[in-house]
């Protein structure tokens, strides 16, 4: 079967680094899908579930921020936050998304910066909710 | 006569001992922050090689792409980003990135954004333009704070403020060795191999521009982290090295120090020997 050479790396280190056969992504502009020999492209990426499949296996995890790049069937992925569905912490995450809809119902006290990683927050707190409950 | 050098002798070499307590401390607590520096080294340099690699390449197959990003300007206004440490007492550490900073600015029109407590101060004694001095404690910084920077900067350079970013770190090069750097973040530029590169095309996905707005800042903001990764590692292994040596100087001197005060005893004892016999015999 067809695969292409992938490796996922993150500040936190290399999460992924192998041969795979597909790979979803949400990009900024949506979700897409790499499959083997894919033409050269990059893009930025959103927030959203990325899905691996190597080896007939699909993992899937958090992906926030970052880019993708394809080139000559090397593919590298390079989220600035990425985690496994496994190794998300469920409460944690439903921790943080309360605390920012805490913060954001008083949304009047808030300077825009304050207000933007509130939403930051909320927004990367209901990625890995929907990833961790997925599993 | 000989007893008061005796004493003196005890009382130097007592603080001797207690200098040498304090830089054994010391090195310990470096070699034990070293190793957790040194794993996080180890865990983001694959991110900041894959980073530098991937934009890199991105800016060599983009010719006739414009953005402002990738174009060389008239340098009119520069701006550095240093990093050095929080704490002295790590040998050459600071003064070594702080003197190669300088050398580089010298007669360049230069904005600077020190990174670490002795950066700060030393930039702001010799006047220097600083941009912000929120980054006082270079072991503070987080992630978010290095993106915070990085969008920040670019936001500045797109706006023409400055015309270009480098970053002065020092790079572990191992626990022995590191090695003061500087590296020229924007605009981008090429690794300088020409021709290895597939020209087949890319897509750029939204179109080139807007990503390169998303793409730059991530891409700065990962250099700026990566770089202080190295950087805690380093002072970490300067300070280590450096408190090794005192350590070992310390027990040289004791040992000195100790090989005279048992002369001097041994001659005190002596002397009074000698005066006790010549009592004796003249009575």
């Amino acid at each position: 079967m067809a695969s292409f050479n992938l490796q996922v790396v993150t500040p936190d280190g290399l999460m992924f680094s192998g041969e795979a056969q597909s790979l979803t992504v949400r990009s900024v502009e949506g979700d897409v899908c790499i499959l083997p020999n894919h033409i050269n492209y990059l893009t930025a990426l959103g927030m959203g579930e990325a899905r691996i499949t190597a080896d007939g296996k699909t993992r899937r995890a958090a992906c926030i921020g970052g880019m993708l790049s394809v080139q000559d069937n090397d593919v590298k992925l390079v989220p600035t936050t990425f985690e496994w569905s496994d190794e998300i912490d469920a409460d944690r995450a439903e921790r943080a998304r309360a605390e920012a809809e805490d913060k954001l119902a008083q949304r009047d006290k808030l300077s825009d910066h304050e207000l933007a990683v509130a939403e930051a927050k909320l927004k990367r707190a209901l990625v890995r909710k929907s990833v961790a409950q997925g599993r | 006569m000989a007893g008061v050098s005796m004493k003196e002798i005890k009382l130097r070499i007592r603080s001797m001992e207690s200098t040498k307590q304090i830089t054994k401390a010391m090195e310990m607590v470096a070699a034990s922050k070293l190793r957790r520096a040194q794993e996080n080294v180890a865990r983001s340099r694959p991110y900041f090689e894959t980073l530098y690699d991937t934009v890199c390449r991105i800016a060599e197959s983009s010719a006739g792409l414009s953005s402002p990003y990738l174009e060389a300007r008239e340098v009119k206004r520069s701006c550095w980003v240093v990093i050095a440490g929080d704490r002295g007492l790590a040998g050459g550490y600071n003064h070594n990135v702080l003197k190669l900073a300088e050398a580089r600015m010298a007669g360049r029109n230069v904005t600077v954004v020190p990174v670490g407590k002795k950066a700060v101060e030393s930039f702001r004694a010799h006047g220097f333009d600083i941009l912000t001095d929120a980054y006082f404690e270079a072991g503070d910084v987080s992630v978010s704070d290095c993106f915070t920077l990085a969008r920040d900067l670019c936001g500045r350079y797109t706006a023409g403020e400055f015309d270009e970013i480098h970053i002065v770190y020092t790079g572990f090069v191992s626990i022995l060795v590191q090695e003061p750097t500087v590296m020229d973040a924007l605009p981008l530029h090429g690794t300088g191999v020409v021709g290895t590169r597939s020209s087949s095309e890319t897509i750029y996905e939204p179109d080139s521009e807007a990503l390169f707005n998303t793409v730059v800042p991530e891409y700065l903001g990962g250099l700026i982290y990566g770089a202080l990764c190295e950087c805690i590692a380093s002072e970490q292994g300067a300070r280590r090295t450096a408190m090794d040596s005192a350590t070992k100087n310390a027990e040289e001197m004791i040992g000195d120090l100790s090989l005279r005060y048992n002369r001097a005893r041994q001659g005190a004892i002596t002397q009074e020997i000698t005066e006790i016999v010549a009592g004796s015999t003249s009575s």
